[in-house]
């Protein structure tokens, strides 16, 4: 777009805002101007109205004021009746109301004519004539007072009726000029209102007609070259540009907008020549494509002959086809890769007959192998049976030894507590024989008074024989009596004294036998000790059969699971060797098969097929280790170490 | 004394007692009284043979150890031991012995005098010697063994 610099200048809205505008001012103005007069005439009028009211008032007072000093002057004449009649005292104090209610229109009226000095003195006054009349007149009448003092009286309500009369009419005089001198301004401001008004509204139409000229001009003149130039553009003629681009306002954005069409027009022209030239040239080379296309046909052609020759050939079996003859360069790449085909099947083909000839080798040896592990796990299930009932006795025998300990168990148990019983028991005869000792003391003592008896006795008869020996003759019986007593007494003292030696002879034997009977409880708690002990031995003999008897549970389960292993190897070598058996006919096959290629020569023996060795990865047995442990564990290690000095890489295979 | 065994002509009434391992016999009629062992009170100044002093039955008499007397080991007293109480010339005297034996009727033949080998003073204890079928049995003269003393002593 033809951006060219912008005059910024009134737009058409702007233009027609300031017609409207400067209308708008002008006629406010104007009645701005007459309202404002207007409101001053009327304010004017007003004061003078309300001075006018008051003058009549005052006018009124002027009036009532003569009717009370009348009232006054005929009270003094009818002064005989003694009393104010009652009429005369009504209109008095109506007059006096009404002077008194005009005292606030005095002081209006005052204070308009700047005269408040003659408003106060007109309130002292009112008060004055008040006094005089309803108070001191009053009184004189009822009293009945003297000529004298009425005609003083007289005299005071005359002078000062008058003087309220003088100033009642200096304030209705002046109250009607100063009125009068309103109006007349009044009258004054609306002539000079009305003569500003017609100025402003020349003014303003003046103003008006200016803007109107400049304004239509330049709006009319725009749209013309605008509408000029837009019917160029439709007559053909694009090359001369739109006048009134550079305008700002709305007539210069038509233009611009008409200079936009004007040269869309130019480019519409430009494509449809170039679009022609286009189509021209690609005619050209269609013509030369479609010829190379026809070559291109041929040698295709041939090639896929060629490749067609190759492949019937592999189809067949040889795999030796080679396209010797060169292809098209971008089929060249096609015949490179179907002889390289070619070349890796020769090889692919060599390597299957060499791996096929291997492998029917090694599934013949797979077949001897599996038939002969058939053999040993036929073996090896017969010796597990074999172990199992083995086994079986074993667990019988350790069960019937665990219940032989355990009744020896009870049986130690029942001895100690017979042990202990005799304990009691031995302590039971070392009191008897103490008792027994007691009660040969007892004897003895009582031996020991026979004897002291026996001994007085035998020196009685001694001293009786002696009395009878004094006693001469006459004592001589006496004397064989004193004898005989004295050989009774030798005798019991004799006896005393055997007794006493069997006595002393059974204490004696009395401590032996303690002492034996201490040796005896002595002994027996020696055997209640090795009871004890033997009741220890007895009780690890049970829990070691206990434990022997989890372990022969154990054994057992593993053996069972052996037996299951075993069996299931069976299952699994039958499977092998069939299995063995078809690959062997499977590889025989596949040479076979492998024979029918033709694969030239010199592919044939890249490698040896490798035999697999007989015995390439011994294992050590673990079964061995299991029974080398049991066999350790009952006979003391000695089938352990016949087992461990058996060499260590036996084939456990081989048993 | 001698006169009157010799006057009652056929027979002697004697009592033995043991002292240590011999045995000695006396006239019984020199015997008062025979009776236990009984605590004696010891005199000072008495020679070792005098024990000391009993009551009996409000007499004070004097008790000697014969074995101590007649030259040999001091006697133990026992509950066994006795006390003869012979009056010797009109004098009370209790004699401990270790134990009285036997009291016998002898032959005044039987009566040996004792061996004249012996010199006089010490034979002068033994009036003679009694031999009976297993032992010999000293007849000891009182007056001798005890009078004596008890003159000496007066003295």
């Amino acid at each position: 777009m033809t951006n060219s610099t912008v005059r910024r200048n009134l737009s058409v809205g702007q233009r027609l805002w300031t017609l409207g505008g400067a209308a708008l001012i002008g006629f406010g103005s104007m009645l701005g101007i007459g309202w404002y007069e207007n409101m001053q005439v009327d304010t004017g009028l007003r004061r003078a109205d309300d001075i006018q009211q008051s003058i009549d008032s005052i006018n009124d007072m002027r009036v009532a004021n003569l009717t009370l000093v009348l009232a006054a002057m005929d009270s003094i004449v009818d002064r005989e009746e003694k009393i104010i009649q009652p009429d005369r005292l009504k209109i008095i104090a109506d007059s006096l109301a009404v002077l008194t209610s005009g005292s606030k229109q005095i002081g209006m009226i005052a204070e308009e004519l700047k005269a408040g000095d003659l408003a106060k003195s007109y309130d002292s006054d009112v008060g004055a004539l008040r006094q005089a009349i309803q108070v001191d007149l009053k009184a004189l009448v009822e009293q009945g007072a003297s000529d004298a003092e009425f005609g003083k009286i007289d005299d005071r309500i005359d002078a000062d009726g008058e003087k309220l009369a003088a100033t009642l009419d200096k304030f209705a005089n002046d109250g009607a000029v100063v009125a009068r001198n309103r109006i007349d301004s009044a009258n004054e401001t609306s002539r000079s209102s009305l003569t500003i008004q017609i100025a402003l509204g020349v003014i303003a139409i003046l103003a008006m007609a200016a803007l109107q000229y400049i304004h239509g001009g330049s709006i009319r003149r725009g749209i013309a070259s605008v509408r000029e130039s837009m019917l160029r553009i439709l007559n053909g003629d694009l090359t001369s540009n739109v006048a009134g681009k550079e305008r700002g306002d709305e007539i210069g954005e038509m233009a611009r907008a008409a200079e936009s069409f004007r040269l869309a027009a130019i480019e519409k022209i430009d494509l449809e020549t170039r679009t022609a030239t286009d189509r021209q040239r690609s005619d050209a080379e269609r013509r030369e494509r479609e010829s190379a296309k026809l070559a291109d046909a041929e040698a295709l052609s041939a090639a896929v002959t060629a490749l067609g020759q190759g492949l019937t050939r592999l189809a067949n079996g040889d795999l030796t086809a080679n396209i010797d003859q060169p292809f098209r360069d971008e089929l060249e790449r096609l015949r490179q890769d179907f002889n390289q085909t070619a070349l890796r099947l020769r090889q692919a083909m060599g390597d299957i007959a060499l791996n096929s000839t291997s492998i029917q080798a090694n599934s013949r040896q797979m077949r001897a192998a599996a038939d002969d592990l058939a053999k040993r796990t036929e073996q090896q299930a017969a010796s597990l049976e074999e172990t199992s009932a083995a086994l079986d006795e074993i667990t019988s025998t350790v069960r019937n030894a665990t219940s032989r300990a355990e009744e020896v168990g009870q049986m130690v148990a029942h001895t100690r507590q017979n042990t202990e019983k005799s304990d009691a028991i031995v302590g039971d005869a070392m009191a008897a024989m103490e008792r027994i000792e007691g009660a040969s003391r007892e004897i003895g003592t009582i031996i020991n008074v026979i004897d002291e008896i026996a001994f007085q006795t035998n020196l009685l008869a001694l001293n009786a024989g002696v009395e009878a020996a004094r006693a001469g003759e006459a004592g001589k019986g006496f004397a064989v009596v004193a004898q005989e007593v004295r050989e009774l007494a030798g005798r019991a003292a004799g006896a005393a004294k055997d007794i006493k030696a069997l006595i002393s002879k059974s204490g004696a034997e009395v401590k032996i036998g303690g002492e034996l009977v201490t040796a005896a409880g002595e002994a027996l708690r020696q055997i209640g000790e090795d009871v004890l002990r033997i009741d220890g031995h007895v009780k690890s003999i049970v829990t070691s059969a206990r434990e022997q008897s989890v372990g022969l549970n154990e054994i057992n389960t593993a053996i069972s699971q052996m037996d299951q292993v075993t069996q299931k190897n069976a299952a699994m070598v039958e499977e092998t060797n069939a299995a063995s058996h078809t690959l062997a006919t499977d590889a025989e096959n596949l040479t076979q098969l492998v024979r029918q290629f033709n694969i030239g020569e010199g592919m044939n023996a890249r490698q040896t097929p490798r035999e697999a060795s007989a015995a390439s990865h011994p294992k050590p047995s673990p079964a061995r280790s299991l029974i080398g442990k049991v066999a350790g564990a009952f006979t003391g290690g000695a089938a352990a170490r016949t087992l461990a000095s058996s060499p260590a890489g036996d084939n456990w295979e081989e048993f | 004394m001698s006169n009157a065994i010799k006057q009652s002509g056929a027979y002697l009434e004697i009592v033995s007692f043991h002292l240590g391992d011999q045995e000695f016999c006396i006239d019984i009629m020199a015997i008062r009284e025979i009776r236990g062992w009984a605590p004696v009170t010891p005199m000072p100044h008495t020679p070792p043979y005098v024990l000391g002093l009993i009551n009996l039955r409000g007499a004070v008499i004097p008790v000697i150890d014969m074995a101590c007397r007649l030259g040999m080991k001091m006697t133990e007293p026992s509950e066994r031991s006795a006390i003869i109480v012979t009056d010797i010339a009109g004098k009370l005297v209790g004699l401990l012995v270790e134990q009285v034996s036997d009291m016998m009727t002898i032959k005044s033949e039987d009566l040996q005098p004792p061996p004249e080998i012996i010199p006089e003073a010490q034979r002068a204890f033994c009036r003679g010697i009694v031999a009976l079928e297993k032992t010999m049995v000293c007849f000891l003269n009182l007056d001798t063994v005890i009078a004596d003393e008890l003159t000496r002593e007066a003295a």
